[in-house]
């Protein structure tokens, strides 16, 4: 099992530092899925994550400049590991100005990808800078959950707002309820709701625009789809956003799940919330 | 005390404030004839600060107190607490305060520090104050074999890959290259915490002197203060190390300020056999390199046994006991010993910390309270002593102190 990847492109960097930043903001620790061409950050929707799921998918060549692995056999070329996000974010965002970054699967006290930076300098002789991040291996048995989940059938689909507007909404919202209900129709109407015993306030989007190819065009335009989610983890989903994404949709499935999917220079990151039961 | 500080070292101060909050509770005001001195030292004993103002930082600066002419200064000790608040905000006090005015009341017992703001506010704040001896150390950095300096920008970015949470770090030192990493205390077990190393070449330092390959870990949160504090002021740093268990003091300096963190460093005591070489703990005591030859004005609480500073090297001084760094609660005394050197057999038997790491502590006394309580029996233990200045005579060179 190998894996070592350099990075020595500045706005590469920049921009896979930005993605495991925001990795690092929705969940302490999630998969690392490995394979020749693609690596996925993956947070299968179990019931210890309160049925949040996550699949954020980067195409290697698009960050790496030089990208070798062997997988765990000769015939599987993929590795597997369990990671925290957060050290990694730490120990990216403070070598921006770095010559080049190299990330490597090591073996020392345990486990560990090994993030190698090497610093500019005015003399001759660089600084270098490792830190050892420690990982676990997930063995192959456990893998089937970490395939790519089918798309459920949504009943609605229509493009997110911008999120800045929806977080400060819902930001304020949380204030007065655990729980919100997010709707949307075909004719491009989104409504955030919450519901109290005191007050109740609905915040209404119009013309967002449905993306094409959705569900079935015989639904009534009008008719919303609604799911009744945890105001928390949708807040979650928003205060990890550093940048707008160039698409951002949602897909709802009636009282059943919240699918987000944002696009940004072909970084998908696919974000599940289930509803509250 | 009375002293007057313009605009834009009101700033200046404020940040020496800070950085002494990094280490210690309280803060220790001693106004002497060579300048306004602010002290802190932490609870353990392992990190001690000081900031020393000359005249010439400030607009004006008397040693007396308004009307009591001819009354000495008085030192005195204050809450880090009520102090702070007042500088928190260093951008507000850079845009609205013209000057500060700072002086003691003996009346009172108060500090008065008045804020003098624009649009004719003035804000005075009263703050208590114990009156207290000078919190002194005497460290002898002429006598480190090691010795770096650097702009405060390059240490900086040195300690910026560590996460603020990183207690402790370790420096090593050789000719070939310096390196910094993390520190885990053996007790962490399996925890898996992420290791951080970082290197670089000698050259990349203004001043490289090294005569002994070091290694010695401290207290990062408690460096990070002064290292601030010489990065607003685009000051270059200065690093006196010695062996692993050796105190090391980060010094920094310009025309009309000195400050100085000392750090205590741990001592592996695995690494080194029991005939522990007693020089190499034992803290050679003369003139400290940054501060001009001047009486050491330390005057000892009731109880407290004199120490005699001879100049040639005797294994003196109650020994460095061991205490865990950081913020660990002292040990009880050890020894009534005046200045011989423990050994080091004796020493682990009564050390209560964990047989592997071992910290000497600092040095020096901050008196009257602590002496007090624990009454003539006690010695705290020091690594350096200070001279009283009955016990100086011409042969030996008073101690300056920091």
């Amino acid at each position: 099992m190998k894996f070592r990847g350099k990075i020595t492109d500045i706005a590469c960097l920049n921009h896979f530092t930005r993605v495991v930043t925001t990795i690092s903001k929705l969940t302490k620790t999630c998969v690392l899925r490995l394979t020749p061409d693609h690596l996925f950050f993956i947070l299968p929707g179990k019931v210890t994550n309160g049925g949040v799921g996550m699949w954020c998918q980067l195409l290697q060549a698009n960050f790496f400049q030089e990208y070798q692995m062997e997988g765990v056999t000769s015939e599987v070329q993929e590795i597997c590991l369990e990671v925290s996000p957060e050290p990694w974010s730490r120990a990216l965002k403070t070598v921006q100005s770095a010559k080049s970054v190299k990330l490597k699967l090591t073996r020392k006290h345990c486990a560990c990808v090994t993030v190698a930076a090497e610093l500019p300098t005015l003399s001759s002789v660089g600084r270098v800078v490792t830190h050892d991040v420690p990982v676990d291996v997930i063995p192959r048995r456990l893998w089937q959950e970490f395939q790519e989940a089918g798309v459920p059938d949504f009943d609605v689909s229509v493009y997110l707002p911008p999120l800045k507007t929806m977080k400060s909404v819902v930001d304020r919202m949380k204030n007065l309820s655990n729980f919100l209900v997010m709707e949307a129709n075909l004719n491009g109407d989104m409504n955030l709701k919450i519901q109290t015993d005191l007050v109740s306030v609905t915040t209404h989007f119009k013309d967002l625009g449905n993306p094409d190819g959705g569900p079935s065009q015989s639904r009534d335009p009008e008719v919303m789809a609604e799911v009744t989610v945890d105001i928390r983890k949708l807040q979650q989903f928003l205060m990890g956003q550093q940048v707008n994404p160039s698409k951002a949709l949602c897909n709802i499935v009636h009282q059943n799940v919240v699918h987000l999917v944002l696009l940004h220079e072909d970084v998908s990151l696919q974000y599940f919330i289930p509803a509250v039961a | 005390m009375n002293c007057v500080i313009e605009r834009n070292s009101v700033k200046a101060l404020g940040k020496a404030i800070h950085a002494l909050s990094r280490i210690g509770n309280e803060l220790w005001l001693d106004p002497m004839a060579k300048g306004l001195a602010l002290r802190s030292v932490n609870a353990a004993h392992s990190a001690y600060g000081c900031f020393l103002f000359s005249p010439m930082f400030f607009k004006q600066y008397s040693l007396e107190s308004g009307s009591k002419q001819g009354s000495k200064a008085i030192k005195c000790k204050l809450v880090m607490k009520s102090v702070l608040p007042l500088f928190r905000c260093l951008t507000s006090i850079e845009r609205s305060v013209e000057r500060c005015h700072i002086s003691v009341s003996t009346a009172t017992d108060r500090v008065i520090i008045q804020f003098f703001c624009r649009h004719g506010i003035i804000k005075t704040h009263n703050i208590h104050f114990q009156e207290s001896e000078a919190l002194q150390a005497v460290f002898d950095s002429h006598l480190c074999p090691n010795v770096l300096k650097a702009p405060a920008r390059l240490l900086a970015d040195m300690v910026v890959h560590f996460p603020l949470f990183q207690e402790e770090i370790t420096l090593s030192i050789t000719p070939l290259k310096v390196t910094v990493r993390n520190y885990q205390q053996g007790g962490k077990g399996p925890m898996k915490t992420t290791y951080t190393e970082m290197s670089l070449h000698p050259n990349e330092f203004d001043y490289f002197q090294i005569g002994l390959d070091s290694d010695i870990t401290f207290c990062l949160k408690e460096l990070r203060g002064i290292l601030s504090f010489a990065e607003s002021r685009s000051l270059p740093v200065s690093v006196y190390l010695d062996a692993a268990g050796k105190p090391v003091c980060f010094s920094v300096e310009d025309v009309v300020l000195e400050a100085t963190v000392l750090l205590a460093t741990v001592t592996d005591s695995d690494s080194r056999d029991h005939s522990q070489p007693t020089e190499s703990l034992t803290p050679k005591i003369s003139r400290c390199v940054s501060s001009p030859a001047q009486p050491v004005a330390v005057s000892q609480g009731p109880g407290s046994r004199s120490c005699t500073v001879p100049d040639e090297l005797i294994p003196s001084s109650q020994r460095s006991h061991v205490i865990s760094c950081p913020g660990a609660t002292r040990l009880p005394d050890i020894r009534e010993s005046t200045c011989l050197s423990v050994d080091s057999q004796e020493w682990t038997s009564s050390a209560s910390s964990p047989a592997s790491t071992k910290v000497c502590s600092l040095l020096f006394n901050a008196l009257s309270s602590q002496q007090d309580e624990d009454g003539c029996a006690a010695q705290l233990p020091v690594l350096a002593c200070y001279s009283d200045e009955e016990n100086t005579d011409d042969n030996h060179p008073r101690s300056p102190s920091l």
